[in-house]
């Protein structure tokens, strides 16, 4: 059985301009242990699907619409009523964002943040919460954590600080972590810091996470499985190597050829043209048609299924009704 | 013969200093952004010059294009020295974000004629119009963009738009800095193939800044990497990529999450950047570098090391 079962999960935004359908008929498993990515551009609705799993839409005017979210052990968090999910929030499910100063409270040392959030959840004392939060910052290897426990925020670089935030996902040792792009805003070395330490996390305790990103890099770095979105659907899922290293959809193959490499220096990089669709109105069928190089009149005249081609290999699943390689 | 050179360039910022600051009689804490960078720039090349946030490239560029003066050493466009932006409009610059380098409330099209009068300012109305149609066109813009406002464009079209206007002045030398970080990957694809045509097509010289080794290794010629203010290597891109000179560059490359995981040598760095208020004397890597020894704690100069510059005293590293 798997930890986290998204079924056909639609999630709108309501804005002046329409509805946006942020996330529409999206599917996919977790399985406890596994480092799932969903990758996409900007507006593909990466965001927006794991925000729905702990319905965490801050000031936005969003409902999820349609569809279910099994957490083993808990139920359908769609029907939870928001009392209840509060205790899904940070003992069962944990969220790290992308900027960590947002993430944390500025006026609050971290040591009392992070032991808040232990003592919210269990009978711990004030100091047993003081000593846990010791634990966790010794865990997620910031140096001198003593010193550390006692500085706010913005006495910390962007790859302490987010340490921290991963140390208070940690606390309450969730099974399951969703990470949205939780490396973008740091340099290079810092990325490679935090995301080892995600995975000697996953090698030792078994915490299943979902990484979103728009850096394919970084899935081939640390991902199981992954899944492609784009204007607010799957497009391509697999394992990391089947959806990279044997990509199928038009899109996925676009968005490979595009990356520049010290490979192809000097050689010009083929761009994907025109933009990509409104999720208030999007075209009928295929999404990526209107800037699919491939496209016939019947990727425009309904939607592909998202299904395994003739000779895939289990697991590998696209929506592209075109032939592979076309 | 180069056709930019920084000569010695130094730049220091000086924090504000806070009631107490001054009741105390603290000194003002001064930050070298710049330290004695010494780089010359190549008619028709693309040099790159890469590092992390914090270390200096960006006060680089500016110091390169006038935008601001040198604490120490000076600027030389073709030989002479230059006394803030060139008024001739021979360098121009594009940034990072087409959000807040673009006016908002004029038109692309009056954008792009300002930028041509600004130094031609005898330029008839309607060939400013043929120049701007023209530019448009260069960057790949339909024509009809010229009516719109900033607002109207994707993040793309709103960075070739600002692309179209540095070359308005018909410069000699871009300066690019980060001109795609802001941009998805599909849409960087076209903006880094506009920067590889104008370098061949219009032999324009590009100085691009950038945080992300795979740009640098796709468009530049050379490669400067920066640490903390200080060059510490400087190489042909080819070079650069197999055979890092210096423990950082290597490192920084090793840092790079890659599509093909075999090719990768892992090259742990722990630690971050330290203080740039409080730098150590000796090489300011030491600290993070793997292969630190006690010489390190000394003074490093750049020194040629095969074809290359390299600011370590054990380099070549293995």
């Amino acid at each position: 059985m798997p930890l986290l079962s998204v079924q056909s999960l639609k999630t709108e935004f309501h804005g002046r301009r329409g509805i946006a359908r942020a996330v529409d008929d999206v599917s996919f498993d977790i399985e406890p242990g596994e480092i799932f990515g969903i990758v996409g551009e900007s507006g593909c609705g990466k965001s927006a699907t794991c925000r729905s799993i702990l319905k965490l839409f801050g000031g936005a005017d969003a409902r999820i619409a349609g569809g279910s979210i099994t957490l083993d052990g808990v139920g359908d968090l769609v029907a939870l009523p928001e009392k209840r999910m509060g205790d899904v929030r940070g003992s069962k499910v944990s969220f790290i964002f992308q900027d960590p100063l947002t993430a944390l409270n500025p006026t609050m040392r971290v040591g009392r943040q992070i032991a808040e959030i232990v003592m919210r959840h269990s009978k711990a004392s004030r100091k047993e919460a003081g000593q846990r939060a010791l634990e966790l910052l010794r865990d997620v290897k910031v140096t001198s954590p003593e010193r550390r426990l006692m500085a706010y925020p913005h006495e910390l670089s962007g790859g302490l600080r987010q340490r921290v935030v991963i140390a208070m996902a940690l606390a309450l040792q969730p099974p399951l972590i969703i990470a949205d792009e939780p490396t973008t805003a740091l340099d290079v070395t810092v990325q490679d810091q935090i995301l080892r330490l995600l995975l000697e996390r996953r090698d030792r305790t078994g915490t299943a996470i979902i990484l979103v990103t728009h850096d394919l890099g970084v899935v081939a770095e640390v991902c199981d499985r992954v899944a492609v979105m784009y204007g607010g659907q799957i497009v391509e899922t697999g394992s990391t190597d089947q959806v990279l290293q044997g990509a199928a959809h038009p899109y996925t193959r676009a968005l490979l050829a595009a990356l520049p490499s010290a490979a192809m220096r000097g050689r010009s990089l083929t761009p994907i043209e025109g933009i990509p669709p409104s999720l208030i109105a999007p075209p009928p069928g295929c999404r990526f048609a209107p800037r699919c190089a491939h496209a016939h009149d019947a990727c425009r005249a309904a939607r592909p299924a998202l299904a395994p081609r003739e000779g895939s290999t289990p697991g590998h699943l696209d929506a592209c009704i075109l032939e592979r390689g076309t | 013969m180069s056709i930019l050179e920084a000569r010695s360039v130094s730049r220091s910022f000086v924090s504000r200093r806070g009631l107490l600051d001054l009741v105390m009689r603290r000194p003002p804490l001064a930050l070298k952004a710049v330290r004695g960078v010494d780089l010359s720039v190549q008619r028709g090349e693309t040099l790159g010059i890469v590092g992390e946030s914090g270390c200096g490239k960006s006060t680089l560029a500016r110091l390169m294009v006038g935008l601001y003066p040198c604490t120490e050493g000076d600027v030389a466009l073709k030989g002479a020295s230059m006394q803030g932006p060139d008024p001739e409009g021979r360098i121009q610059m594009v940034f990072q974000d087409p959000y807040s380098s673009l006016n908002p409330r004029m038109t692309i099209g009056a954008l792009l004629s300002e930028a041509i009068t600004r130094y031609r300012p005898k330029t008839t109305r309607a060939d400013c119009a043929r120049e701007v149609a023209a530019g448009l066109q260069k960057v790949g813009l339909p024509a009809d963009v010229a009516e719109k406002y900033p607002y109207a464009l994707s993040g793309g079209q709103r960075q070739r738009a600002s692309i179209a206007r540095a070359l308005c002045p018909r410069p000699e030398i871009l300066v690019a800095d980060e001109p795609v970080s802001a941009l998805d990957a599909s849409v960087q694809a076209n903006i880094i193939n506009l920067f590889e045509q104008l370098k061949k097509n219009d032999g324009i010289t590009i100085v691009f800044i950038s945080h992300d080794m795979q740009v640098i290794a796709h468009l530049c010629d050379r490669v400067a990497v920066m640490y903390l203010g200080e060059v510490v290597e400087l190489q042909e891109t080819a070079s650069l990529f197999e055979a890092p000179l210096h423990p950082y560059t290597k490192g920084l490359i090793a840092a790079v999450p890659r599509i093909d995981r075999t090719q990768r040598e892992r090259m742990p760095m722990d630690g971050e950047m330290p203080d740039p208020f409080n730098l150590p004397d000796g090489c300011r890597f030491a600290g993070r570098c793997p292969l630190a020894e006690e010489k390190c704690n000394q003074p490093q100069v750049l020194r040629a090391v095969r074809g290359g510059m390299v600011r370590c005293w054990k380099a070549p590293i293995e």
